[in-house]
């Protein structure tokens, strides 16, 4: 099936132009109409926030965002010069021909054209059972050589991590013996506790071995959704907090998201800028012990662009009164 | 206990459901999905070539999915492109810290 093009700043409603923080707020925006837990139509909401993650992935990245500017018409020749690492012809090529190893995944949550111009697809792997191996030495027998191991990518959301999922993908291969190609449907478990770049291992969906060997392994790596409210580090989930200069000086309660619904979050008089609030628990599960991480809230205090008359009356009336001295005197 | 029960003959893959954290292996298990013998592997940990992948202080060695995958690439480069395993540790050592760094530089863009 012919690859399509995808105009991500189309999917972004973005100029070509468009700054860092013009793509964040755009897909910040779409993100949370299309969010599939918000959306009225999940089907839809779930497509368009898979186009929209996959935008945002392309072009919140300077790289990937350059490589992606330099297409034009001929951009199909142009990526088969600009393969990923890892797929470059040559490098594994011979071993993927020896196989007849060429490998399509659907249902990844990430297009063709994204898997084409940035992804790891099909990159065919590797066969740990080679040779002479440690175990005859040690002296036990594994026989004949078994499949490589193949990877890919797949795009999980935050909440697929806290409450696991199961997912669908067919993966098509083509048979080294008469170039036909198959295609598997198998069922992927998402942990839940997943993270982002971990692998997923669905076993015995690899490379065909031979002889009757074992076939190898099949490695999804987990790429995490960006999250229209949170950003993520580890199981840590880290929400940027927009304050008025007022409510960090005299304090407030706030309505802030979670995972798991909203919470109110008491703010201390005093906050500053960049001060980060931690909310125990509402974070992403941990590994096999599925301990939450946390939540920091961090502040940013907004200043008003513009003021009217009124108000800039007070602020003078504030700055002729006030005894704070942002500067120390030297 | 594996994630994934395959019945391979009509592409039927049958899921354990009622599992909901990641998979966790065995050192005799995830040895022999490297195959090496299991000494080996207790070796590997005991030099710090794979120190970091789910051993913890009170239970033996477990293995998570990611190691597998760290193990069998390790044990390939090893046995079909003959390089040593002092260089295997300084390559997987480097990949590791390319890895966090990516994680750390998606994590500060969208800052």
């Amino acid at each position: 099936m012919p690859v399509e093009f995808k105009d991500y700043y189309v999917t972004l409603g973005v100029s070509r132009t468009a700054s860092d923080d013009e793509i964040k707020k755009a897909f910040r925006k779409l993100a949370r109409k299309y969010h599939p837990d918000v959306a009225k139509d999940k089907k839809l909401g779930e497509e368009k926030f898979k186009e929209i993650n996959e935008a945002h992935e392309v072009l919140s990245d300077p790289i990937k965002r350059k490589q992606y500017d330099e297409l034009g018409p001929d951009w199909k020749e142009r990526s088969a010069h600009q393969r990923p690492y890892g797929q470059q012809p040559g490098r594994n090529g011979s071993s993927r021909r020896q196989q007849g190893d060429d490998f399509h995944f659907e249902g990844t949550g990430f297009s063709d054209f994204f898997e084409q111009m940035f992804g790891g697809r099909g990159r065919s792997g590797f066969s740990p059972q080679g040779g002479e191996t440690d175990s005859e030495l040690f002296g036990q027998s594994h026989g004949s050589t078994p499949g490589r191991d193949i990877e890919g990518d797949i795009l999980v959301t935050l909440d697929e991590t806290v409450n696991g999922a199961v997912r669908e993908l067919s993966l098509q291969s083509n048979d080294p013996r008469n170039g036909q190609a198959k295609t598997h449907h198998i069922k992927v478990r998402i942990p839940a506790g997943i993270h982002e770049g971990q692998r997923i291992r669905v076993p015995g969906k690899g490379g065909e071995g031979s002889d009757q060997a074992l076939p190898g392994d099949l490695y999804l790596r987990v790429r995490l959704a960006a999250h229209p409210d949170f950003r993520v580090r580890g199981a840590d989930l880290f929400y940027d907090l927009d304050l008025a200069p007022w409510e960090g000086v005299l304090g407030t309660t706030v309505k802030v998201p979670t995972l798991k619904g909203h919470v109110n979050l008491r703010i201390p008089p005093g906050t500053n800028n960049g001060l980060q609030l931690r909310i125990p628990k509402h974070g992403l599960p941990k590994g096999k012990t599925q301990d939450p991480g946390d939540l920091f809230v961090v502040v940013d205090v907004q200043l008003p662009k513009k003021t009217n008359e009124e108000e800039r009356i007070l602020w003078e009336k504030l700055s002729s009164i006030s005894t704070f001295k942002p500067r120390s005197e030297s | 206990m594996s994630n994934i029960v395959v019945a391979d003959k009509n592409s039927l893959t049958l899921v354990c459901v009622t599992e909901t954290g990641p998979t966790t292996y065995t050192l005799e298990t995830a040895a022999d999905l490297a195959g090496i013998h299991p000494e080996m592997l207790r070796y590997y940990c005991r030099f710090g070539f794979f120190g970091d992948i789910g051993a913890t202080p009170e239970t033996e060695l477990v293995f998570n999915d990611d190691a597998i995958y760290q193990l069998r690439r390790f044990e390939h480069y090893r046995r079909n492109n003959r390089v040593s395993r002092k260089t295997l540790r300084l390559i997987f050592s480097l990949w590791r810290d390319i890895d966090l760094l990516q994680t750390e530089l998606r994590y500060l863009r969208d800052s």
